[in-house]
C-alpha cells in the first residue's frame, strides 16, 4: 500500500461517495426498548392518598382520636356510621359531625348512599370558623366500606384539613 | 440507475427530455428515528421503579379522589394489594391469603407483623428510608380489614400509609348526579 502526503489522502477520502450513517442497529435498539418501556408504563396513573403515623403515638386507636399524628387542639371528628351501627340503634347510616362547642351534626345517607356533597358543604363551613385547623379525626365503623373511607379523607384533604387521623369505632376480636 | 433518453427532432427544435426510471432512493428513516428518540426519552422519565412497584391492578376497582399525595421522595415502600377475595404482600407478590383471615386467625396477623417488621427493618437499616406503607385495596373492602392493616403496619413502624386511589377531580360532581338521578 502506497503512502500519501496528508492534502493527498484527504483528496482521495473526498473523491469517495459519502456514505449514509448505518441507523439500522440503532433502530433496533429502540424498537426493543420502546415496546418494553410502554409495557411497564402506567397508563391509569394512580393517586395516592396519605396518612403519616411518623409524629404521634402512632396506630389505629378505637373509639377516640388517634393514628394520623399531630396534636388535637380544636377537635373535629367525622362518624362514618355502618348498617350494623344502624342496625343496633335503630337509624340509618350516614355521618355524623361531632365538633367541640357544637351539636353533633347528623348527615343521613340518601338511598343508602353517604351525602358527601352535604359532608362537604358542611367540612367548608367548618373550614370558614377555623382557618388554621388542620387537624380533623375520622371515625369508622367496621362495615363501612374502604371506598367510602377514602372518600371522606378526600373530602377533608381537600377543605384545608391536611393532619386526618385514622380512627377504628369498636374491636370486635382479641 | 438514471437513464437518459435525450432525443432531437429533424427541425432541430429541443424536445423535453426525460426520466425513463425513476432513480431508486434509500429510504430515509432520520424522522422515525427522531421520533423514537422523543418517546424513549418520554418513556424513561416516566418509568421508575417505584411506579413498576404501584402499577394498578385490574381487578381491584379503585376508588376516586380529587387529592393526590406524592410519594415520598426518600421512601422504601412495602405494597400490600387487597383484592376482594385475597391479599398479596410485598413485592414479591406473596400470598398472605382470604381479607377475612386478617380478623379472624390471629395466627396469620402474628405472620403478616413479622413479615412487615423485617421489611421495615430493612428500609431503616439498608435503604436509610422513611417507611411506607402502600395499601391497594378494593373499593368493596370492609374497613375492619384496612385497619387492622394499619394497625399491623405502625406497630411494625411504617411511618407513612398511602392508599392507592384513581385521580378524578370531578368524582364529587359526577356523585351528585348520580344520586339526583
Amino acid at each position: 500500500m502506497g503512502h500519501y502526503r496528508p492534502s493527498a489522502m484527504r483528496q482521495q477520502k473526498a473523491q469517495t461517495v459519502p456514505q449514509e450513517p448505518n441507523l439500522i442497529p440503532i433502530m433496533n435498539l429502540f424498537l426493543t426498548i420502546i415496546p418494553m418501556l410502554m409495557m411497564m408504563v402506567v397508563i391509569s396513573q394512580i393517586a395516592l392518598l396519605a396518612l403519616n403515623f411518623s409524629q404521634g403515638e402512632g396506630g389505629v386507636s378505637y373509639g377516640q382520636g388517634g393514628g394520623g399524628g399531630g396534636a388535637q387542639t380544636e377537635k373535629v371528628e367525622i362518624h362514618i356510621l355502618g348498617n350494623q351501627y344502624a342496625q343496633e340503634n335503630n337509624t340509618t347510616i350516614g355521618m355524623e359531625i361531632r365538633e367541640a362547642g357544637f351539636k353533633p351534626m347528623t348527615i343521613p345517607a340518601l338511598n343508602g348512599y353517604y351525602d358527601y356533597v352535604t359532608l362537604n358543604k358542611t367540612l367548608q363551613e367548618i373550614r370558614s370558623r377555623k382557618e388554621t385547623l388542620s387537624d380533623i379525626t375520622v371515625l369508622v365503623h367496621p362495615d363501612v366500606l374502604y371506598g367510602d373511607l377514602m372518600k371522606t379523607i378526600d373530602l377533608c384533604k381537600v377543605n384545608g384539613f391536611t393532619q386526618v387521623h385514622y380512627t377504628a369505632a369498636k374491636v370486635e376480636y382479641y | 440507475m438514471q437513464i437518459l433518453d435525450k432525443l432531437t427532432s429533424s427541425n432541430k427544435s429541443e424536445r423535453r427530455v426525460r426520466k425513463k426510471f425513476e432513480e431508486v432512493k434509500g429510504l430515509s428513516i432520520t424522522s422515525l428515528l427522531d421520533e423514537l428518540t422523543i418517546i424513549l426519552v418520554f418513556l424513561v422519565k416516566n418509568i421508575s421503579t417505584e411506579v413498576v412497584k404501584i402499577s394498578a391492578e385490574p381487578k381491584i376497582t379503585y376508588p376516586h379522589t380529587i387529592t393526590n399525595d406524592k410519594l415520598l421522595e426518600k421512601a422504601g415502600t412495602t405494597p400490600i394489594k387487597i383484592f376482594p377475595d385475597r391479599v398479596v404482600v410485598g413485592a414479591e407478590a406473596l400470598e398472605y391469603g382470604s381479607p377475612a383471615e386478617l380478623v379472624t386467625d390471629a395466627k396469620k396477623r402474628q405472620d403478616l407483623f413479622t413479615y412487615l417488621k423485617m421489611e421495615a427493618d430493612d428500609i431503616i437499616q439498608h435503604q436509610k428510608a422513611e417507611t411506607c406503607l402502600l395499601v391497594q385495596a378494593d373499593y368493596s373492602i370492609p374497613c375492619d380489614y384496612i385497619t387492622e392493616i394499619v394497625r399491623i403496619a405502625t406497630a411494625a413502624r411504617y411511618s407513612y400509609i398511602y392508599f392507592a386511589t384513581l385521580e378524578d377531580a370531578d368524582w364529587l360532581k359526577k356523585y351528585s348526579a348520580g344520586l339526583a338521578e
